[in-house]
């Protein structure tokens, strides 16, 4: 596992070593967890607000390839 | 976690249920195994189909929605000088439009792919990939 140095305010750091003391575990394996929330979290929010924006759609006849190129601007 | 860059059809797509590859672009889009990123010009041409094509105003709004959630995932990719020079290289190259090409520039080196519902100018070339073929 590599190991970095990352620099942050020392009130931020005191909140990560409480987190870390309340589960019993590293500082480094608080903030390995945390950057693993905020990437995973990001495809899951946006595959969730797909899923609720992908419903009631009404057909638009489809070629939407063809679509996109004739409706760009012609020289 | 690979990183697919979608361009306006396979977005579109998946918002239009008359579309051949609605149901592979829908299932892409709320897939949450892969992160999603986008073009800057895919604001406009979306905006543009549902308004020109669609004659759906009302879509615009849930479309750009739909970008902005890509944006928060993968990212969006600026229409630089330095993108839209590479693009003009390979639009060259590869007879399709600087538009076109713009997409394939987004996609960069690295482990990216581009999805298309571009069969023409895109699939058939090898420089991108339908929904659900990533």
């Amino acid at each position: 596992m590599a190991k970095v140095m990352v620099s942050m305010p020392a009130e931020l750091l005191a909140e990560v070593d409480a987190e870390a003391r309340r589960l019993g575990t590293s500082r480094s394996a608080v903030l390995r967890g945390f950057a693993e929330a905020a990437l995973r979290g990001r495809p899951a929010d946006r595959a969730a607000a797909m899923r609720l924006l992908l419903r009631d759609l009404s057909s638009h006849g489809g070629n939407s390839a063809e679509q996109v190129k004739a409706t760009r601007p012609r020289p | 976690m690979s990183t697919l860059l979608l361009d306006a059809s396979a977005i579109l797509a998946a918002f239009d249920p008359g579309d051949r590859h609605h149901e592979t672009a829908r299932v892409l889009l709320a897939d949450d195994s892969v992160t999603l990123a986008t073009l800057d010009l895919a604001r406009y041409e979306v905006a543009n189909v549902a308004v020109c094509a669609w004659r759906a105003p009302d879509a615009v709004a849930p479309l750009l929605f739909a970008l902005d959630r890509i944006g928060n995932d993968g990212g969006v990719v600026a229409s630089t000088s330095t993108l839209l020079t590479r693009a003009a290289e390979l639009a060259e190259r590869h007879a399709i439009s600087v538009y076109d090409a713009a997409y394939v520039a987004a996609v960069g080196e690295g482990d990216r792919r581009l999805v298309s519902c571009d069969e023409r100018d895109l699939v058939s070339k090898g420089l991108a990939v339908l929904p659900g073929a990533h």
